[in-house]
């Protein structure tokens, strides 16, 4: 066991290539992600006011609008077709219309509508201006009426009920302040380190393979595929959780993203995932012994993983010819239990069968070893 | 004219290549005709409807109950059951056969009937903001039906004038422009797709590169298959040859995708090709550039998973750009899918022409300029002396003659 261990520690010092990814990756990595969206929600949308009326009344829907947290109007356009421009151009992601004579109008029961425009093509800014202009209208809507009322002689009091009669509290569990980064964060860093995890164990083993090496590092075993393997891949393990954890201790230590659960169990998690994901790129690495191909295969799966593990569309609401690919990838798993712990802070006993199929990963590979054996034993280097 | 010639035999030069590397077709061709409809499968549902929600009626009054059918009636909501108190209906969430808990309170009916303002609570399990989302579109909905509904009744009941208050006094509607059906797949595959071409071009050309580094230590140093131009005709040539491979590719993906899965589709043709002209002729001076950093051909598939995820961020389809901080702003002018994914958002989505994305394809330019030089200089300092003006002939050559 020593010599295999003491080989696989001295390859991943020969070549810069292990330090930059098992290192310098997945810090700049985190570092990026955090950094980029460590404002949590981009407040603060470019926006565009319409105002045909130029009375107090519409003066005072401006003046709210600015007040807005979500939106910040930069444009104050003359016409539609103005503001239509700016979107088509990309200045703006929507805008506020309000009509010519809206003040009179309303005045006279007339209700003239005031519309609002949102470019959804972008969705994040789309939405965020569609929230803020939705609240204005209500409000303005719901101003003129209290005025109306307390002139026909209702009492404020009795005007709000009339009102605001039905009112909603909605708890978002977990992350109220709906910051992305949350949201992002946990998922893309994890799939990110997975496929790191991934392409480095499939790189350490094929590399053998690709250099005529192989039976050299076999021999360091005694032949024993099991001990070579594990000579090999033990201490990118152990280096990998270490990053992993570090990458958590950044989120969930330094960000304060939320963390409802013993921090062990979440270690735990990024363990099994390491683990998990180095049998997953052994199965390939099984199957196809030859570093392009089963890197290409990798990478392939790994750029899918974004998508298809179900991290901004649910898995069970795809097509289940494609939804069904969510359920062999070990980050899918990992996800689940950072859900159910991290964020909603439930039981173990609910996350039970995530953590058994993480574990379930290291057993799979057994299948292929012989197979693996063989092609180490005599290594034929197909470019 | 021997220009021309060079830019000729470096083209014909870079094209055997490409065609006889399986690798390399791989990112030319595999990729960029199976990527977007794979990920357009995905997100092909496009929106999440009838999620699972139970109902804790502390009321259990007609009012009440008819405010649960009405929220099971809209497109997001699907009422899945009545949890007797909120441990039970935590334990659904926890079981994830729920996703949302709405609670109606005990005093809900009393209080419409006495004319005081009623409230419900709504939990949102928060694992996918696009369920918060969807829920929070059927909730305002409810909201505002509820709250017409209630004051239609207590003024007929107050005996005010209707006239006063019928309804409120002024109508609000809401326009969504570019993706009228807010759906996943029409928001993010128009910008998916114009970064699958930047990417599959900047890895094919890197693998190239890859196989010509391993080539070089075979041959102590020296390619055998190096084709000897001119370095300003090699660059033009082997971007001739890319601009040949992907404008048709760009047709395919911008064009016949959308059009495949009924994706917003504004743009005219006239109007997004020169554009993308633009970026894959800044994309291919970019990968000649970027080339030199990679000295195997198993590194470009490594740069391929770092920088699509880091590129699709820094782009801004996910996090708009006027959020980056000034750093990353700065990093992501210089990728040319930052600007063709914008202009070509725009173009598609909200019908702008060339002239309305002069913002995009200004910088698009730029950077082909940039890049175009930044590949020269390091083709002309790298470049073997003694080998510039060798009567060396491209095996290319050895093959058309």
């Amino acid at each position: 066991m020593l010599p295999s261990l003491r080989r696989g520690i001295a390859t991943l010092a020969t070549r810069r290539i292990y330090i930059v990814m098992m290192i310098v990756v997945p810090m700049v990595f985190t570092f990026f992600f955090t950094d980029l969206m460590h404002r949590g929600l981009p407040q603060k949308v470019p926006v565009g006011i319409v105002d045909m009326d130029r009375s107090a009344l519409s003066r005072r829907v401006v003046r709210q609008l600015n007040a807005e947290q979500l939106i910040d109007i930069t444009t104050d356009a003359d016409s539609y077709a103005d503001a239509i421009a700016r979107v088509r151009r990309g200045s703006i992601y929507g805008f506020f219309y309000i009509p010519a004579d809206f003040q009179r109008r309303t005045l006279a029961g007339e209700k003239p509508t005031l519309t609002f425009y949102s470019n959804m093509s972008v969705f994040v800014p789309g939405s965020l201006s569609y929230k803020g202009f939705k609240t204005i209208a209500v409000t303005t809507a719901g101003q003129v009426v209290a005025t109306t009322l307390q002139s026909a002689g209702l009492d404020p009091g009795s005007a709000e009920a009339l009102l605001q009669p039905f009112g909603q509290d909605i708890h978002p569990i977990g992350n109220p302040w709906l910051n992305y980064s949350i949201y992002l964060s946990q998922s893309f860093i994890p799939a990110m380190m997975a496929l790191l995890v991934m392409l480095v164990t499939a790189f350490s083993i094929t590399v053998e393979i690709k250099q005529n090496t192989s039976p050299e590092w076999l021999a360091t075993a005694r032949g024993n595929i099991i001990v070579a393997l594990t000579g090999k891949l033990l201490p990118q393990t152990i280096i990998f959780s270490i990053v992993g954890i570090a990458a958590q201790s950044v989120l969930f230590g330094y960000l304060h993203f939320p963390l409802h659960c013993h921090p062990a169990r979440i270690i735990l998690a990024m363990i099994l995932l390491v683990i998990a994901s180095q049998a997953f790129a052994l199965i390939v690495v099984e199957w196809l012994p030859n570093m392009r191909l089963s890197m290409s295969v990798l990478s392939l799966i790994g750029i899918l993983t974004f998508s298809v593990a179900g991290f901004s569309f649910p898995v069970e609401k795809m097509y289940g010819a494609i939804g069904i690919f969510a359920h062999i990838l070990p980050v899918r798993y990992y996800f689940l239990i950072y859900i159910d712990q991290a964020l909603n802070g439930i039981p173990l006993y609910y996350s039970r069968l995530y953590y058994a199929a993480l574990c379930v990963f290291p057993v799979l590979p057994l299948l292929g070893l012989p197979r693996l054996r063989r092609r180490l034993a005599r290594p034929v280097y197909v470019p | 004219m021997k220009f021309f010639h060079n830019i000729f035999r470096a083209w014909r030069h870079e094209t055997y290549l490409v065609f006889t590397d399986i690798g390399v077709l791989l990112f030319f061709f595999f990729l960029p005709l199976a990527y977007p409809i794979v990920y357009t499968l995905i997100y092909n549902p496009e929106i999440v409807t009838e999620i699972p929600t139970v109902v804790v009626d502390r009321s259990r009054t007609a009012e009440s109950r008819q405010l649960a059918r009405a929220l099971d009636a809209t497109q997001s909501i699907h009422i899945t059951g009545y949890a007797a108190d909120m441990p039970e209906a935590r334990r659904a969430l926890a079981q994830k056969e729920a996703y949302g808990i709405i609670e109606i309170p005990a005093d809900y009916a009393r209080n419409i009937g006495t004319g005081r303002p009623t409230t419900m609570s709504f939990y949102c399990d928060m694992s996918l903001l696009i369920r918060y989302r969807q829920y929070l579109l059927a909730l305002t909905d409810v909201r505002m039906d509820q709250t017409m509904t209630i004051t239609a009744q207590r003024v007929s009941q107050g005996g005010l004038p209707t006239t006063t208050v019928s309804g409120l006094p002024v109508d609000q509607h809401a326009f969504f422009m570019g993706d009228p059906t807010q759906g996943f797949a029409s928001f993010i595959i128009p910008g998916i797709v114009v970064l699958i071409l930047q990417q599959s071009l900047l890895l094919g050309i890197c693998m190239a590169s890859g196989t010509a580094a391993d080539r070089r230590r075979r041959n102590n140093g020296r390619d055998p298959l190096a084709c000897h131009t001119p370095a300003v005709a090699t660059v033009l040539g082997k971007a001739l040859c890319h601009t040949m491979i992907f404008l048709p590719l760009a047709y395919y993906i911008l064009t016949f995708i959308p059009h495949m899965f009924r994706l917003p589709q504004q743009a005219h043709v006239a109007q997004y090709m020169p554009m993308m002209l633009l970026m894959i002729l800044a994309t291919s001076f970019l990968g000649q550039t970027l080339r030199i950093f990679v000295r195997e051909r198993e590194t470009s598939l490594l740069v391929l998973v770092f920088t699509s995820v880091v590129f699709l961020f820094l782009s801004g389809l996910t996090w708009p750009r006027y959020a980056f901080s000034p750093f990353w702003k700065a990093v992501s002018d210089f990728i040319p899918a930052t600007w063709g994914l914008e202009g070509f958002i725009h173009m598609n989505g909200n019908g702008a022409t060339l002239a309305d994305t002069a913002s995009s394809c200004i910088p698009l330019a730029l950077l082909a300029l940039l890049y175009f030089l930044t590949a020269l200089a390091l083709r002309k300092a790298l470049a073997p002396r003694g080998l510039r003006s060798t009567t060396n002939r491209c095996p290319a050559d050895t093959r058309a003659d």
